[in-house]
């Protein structure tokens, strides 16, 4: 039993158990340090995943995989969660006394998304993806005393609960069928030739299943609503690292459960992407609130990223993370700036962007920097990353599919540039009261835009890194 | 022997469970299921299965009935209170009782003397109601699983305090 193996979950955990002792021990008025505190734990994280990758392969009885694609997840999984906590440090301000839980459920959260990439093994993974769920519930309900928070932290439980039970339902198909939990088992059994109809209907369930996590058409229902409901950096949150989880754990469950069912499934998850990306971009268009629009947005990229998945190869995943890393930095640059700019005006329709430009250049140019970068317009790294993605799609042979995510990338542009054009265009009344925006929000703010500017310029080094990780840690 | 503490352990279990039911004062019928779990605990220690009855003991036995007690208590049931169901809720009762009674004789039909015998030797010689193998498969081959479901529930406690912890504004 090799526990270094969870080096970073043990320590998520740890610092989970730490912030919740902090917060009892700080006096009433400064409840707010476990944010500080949080940030701290993370970014030490941060660089201990790049410190101790730890070793590679199966360990536990082969229900945990450590390899490159974990090791890559789990970093994008701690720097959303860094940059989360520092979105939130102004915003959790209004919760009373409840300042610590917010950062405590954070963490307990990163330890599930951790749980999701390392998982092969079906009770493993179940159980990493519901402690990675039940915290988010309960951060998009933090805010109790709005309606809008508590339900869609109410839908968030009930259509969560659901997926679930659809998940466990297939994935009891295909233990019937395999006789075990194991994924390693599970391919021998259905190469071996168990495949009935009713282990396809399992594999169809589990795909669906996993499919509610990403937000991919026709499974996409829920994400506009709760979105919209819950307090941005826990939308951020959402947006980012717990679609990066599903993808995780899709990018491990495809190639070895669902492959060996026949070809339907990849013509399956074909189609769930390029629904995701027809139907995510052509709605995007009449949203007014700009959490809406980015959740339908945030469905559409989802599309994209499935081709990454159905791909099912090494370049494939290095692409997947590529475009993942460079998804994060992009959401994280536009919900900071949302944040930034309700603390301002109060709201967070699109049509309150008026005058952005003239009150504060900066987040009118990390947001800028932010929808460029989701449209895939250079040198914002969007472009370079649906490249990388699409050239292995074309490899694959999808030319059409090819084709389809570029005329939705046109479409949706317009989306985009339309937020644009109106943060740019004249205020109607004249205000000036000075922007004052806290310095963590900044940072993020900052980090995230230039990150999106380097990683579309220079994108040689991190693609080095990513397939240096992969090809040394993986098979 | 076995069989006489068998015996005994089963007209006392079922003793009280009729008790928990016919009982009018609620707060009696509480005690009368404490019983009925000491019963069924006694009937583990028969069948071997030490760490069910400390978790019976410890869980059902003391931590639930409590619970039981003081939500009892808390409830102040009078007497006067007519709380019987009505004719259709009762038929309802009756119907799903007896398909479960059906059921569960349909099962235990076929399984002659020779078979509950042959059964009884296997719990008292396995290990399976030990704590050594439900402690070597809890932290041996389901570790993983096992230690992120604690953070699991943990999380869920957090969480629960969390939104239902009342604002100081409030």
């Amino acid at each position: 039993m090799d526990f270094s193996t969870l080096t970073l979950e043990i320590g998520a955990a740890a610092l989970a158990l730490i912030l919740l002792v902090v917060g009892l021990f700080l006096p009433d008025g400064k409840k707010g340090q476990v944010g500080i505190v949080a940030a701290l734990g993370f970014a030490f994280l941060l660089v201990l995943s790049f410190l101790a990758p730890g070793s590679k392969g199966p360990f536990f009885m082969g229900q945990y995989m450590n390899d490159g694609i974990s090791v890559l997840f789990k970093q994008i999984f701690i720097l959303g969660s860094l940059l989360v906590t520092l979105m939130s440090l102004r915003f959790t301000r209004r919760f009373e006394d409840a300042r610590g839980e917010f950062y405590v459920l954070l963490a307990f959260s990163l330890v599930g998304m951790m749980g999701m990439a390392g998982a092969t093994d079906f009770l493993t993974l179940y159980i990493a993806l519901e402690l990675m769920s039940i915290p988010l519930v309960v951060l998009t309900a933090f805010e109790k005393g709005s309606m809008r928070s508590t339900e869609a932290g109410m839908k968030y439980v009930l259509l969560g609960a659901m997926s679930s039970a659809i998940l466990l339902f297939g994935l009891s198909f295909l233990y019937g069928a395999a006789g075990s939990f194991g994924y390693g088992a599970v391919m021998a059994a259905l190469t071996g030739g168990q495949t009935g109809p009713l282990v396809v209907i399992g594999g169809i369930f589990a795909l669906a299943g996993l499919a509610f996590k990403v937000a991919a058409v026709p499974f996409h229902m829920w994400s506009p609503d709760i979105y919209e409901g819950a307090p941005v950096p826990v939308t951020a949150f959402l947006a980012v690292a717990s679609k990066a989880a599903g993808f995780a754990a899709l990018l491990r469950f495809f190639p070895v459960v669902l492959v060996p069912l026949g070809l339907g499934m990849t013509t399956l998850i074909v189609l769930i992407a390029a629904l995701s990306m027809v139907l995510g971009n052509l709605t995007a268009i009449p949203q007014t609130n700009i959490k809406r629009m980015l959740a339908w947005s945030s469905i559409a990229h989802a599309g994209y990223m499935l081709l990454g998945v159905m791909v099912a190869s090494f370049a494939g995943a290095a692409a997947l993370v590529y475009y993942l890393l460079v998804y994060l930095f992009a959401n994280v640059g536009a919900f900071a700036a949302v944040t930034a700019w309700s603390e301002l005006s109060g709201s967070d329709e699109i049509s309150s962007f008026k005058g952005m430009w003239k009150k504060s250049p900066l987040i009118s140019t990390v947001f800028i920097v932010s929808l460029l970068s989701l449209a895939g317009i250079p040198p914002a790294a969007g472009f370079i990353g649906k490249f990388f993605l699409f050239v292995e799609v074309a490899h694959k042979g999808y030319l059409w599919l090819v084709a389809l995510a570029l005329v939705m990338s046109v479409v949706s542009l317009y989306y985009y540039v339309s937020v644009i054009k109106t943060l740019v265009s004249e205020a109607p009344e004249g205000e000036t009261s000075k922007a004052d925006i806290p310095l963590a929000l900044r940072a993020v703010m900052l980090v995230s835009a230039v990150s999106t500017v380097v990683l579309g310029v220079l994108p040689g080094p991190v693609m080095g890194y990513i397939r240096n990780i992969l090809s040394t840690l993986s098979s | 022997m076995i069989s006489i503490a068998f015996y005994l352990l089963t007209a006392l279990l079922f003793s009280a469970a009729l008790m928990v039911i016919l009982s009018k004062n609620p707060m009696s019928s509480v005690l009368w299921m404490v019983v009925a779990f000491f019963a069924i605990t006694g009937h583990y220690v028969l069948l071997n299965a030490q760490f069910l009855v400390v978790v019976n003991m410890v869980v059902y036995a003391g931590a639930i009935m409590v619970l039981f007690i003081y939500t009892v208590m808390l409830l102040n049931l009078s007497k006067d209170n007519d709380n019987r169901a009505s004719l259709l809720v009762r038929l309802a009762g009756i119907v799903s009782g007896g398909l479960l009674l059906t059921v569960l004789i349909a099962a235990l039909r076929r399984s002659t003397d020779a078979a509950v015998g042959d059964l009884a030797q296997v719990g008292a010689t396995s290990l399976v109601g030990l704590v050594k193998p439900l402690g070597l498969a809890l932290f041996r081959d389901f570790l993983v699983p096992f230690e992120l479901s604690s953070a699991l529930f943990l999380a869920a406690l957090v969480g629960a305090v969390a939104l239902g912890k009342k604002e100081a504004s409030d």
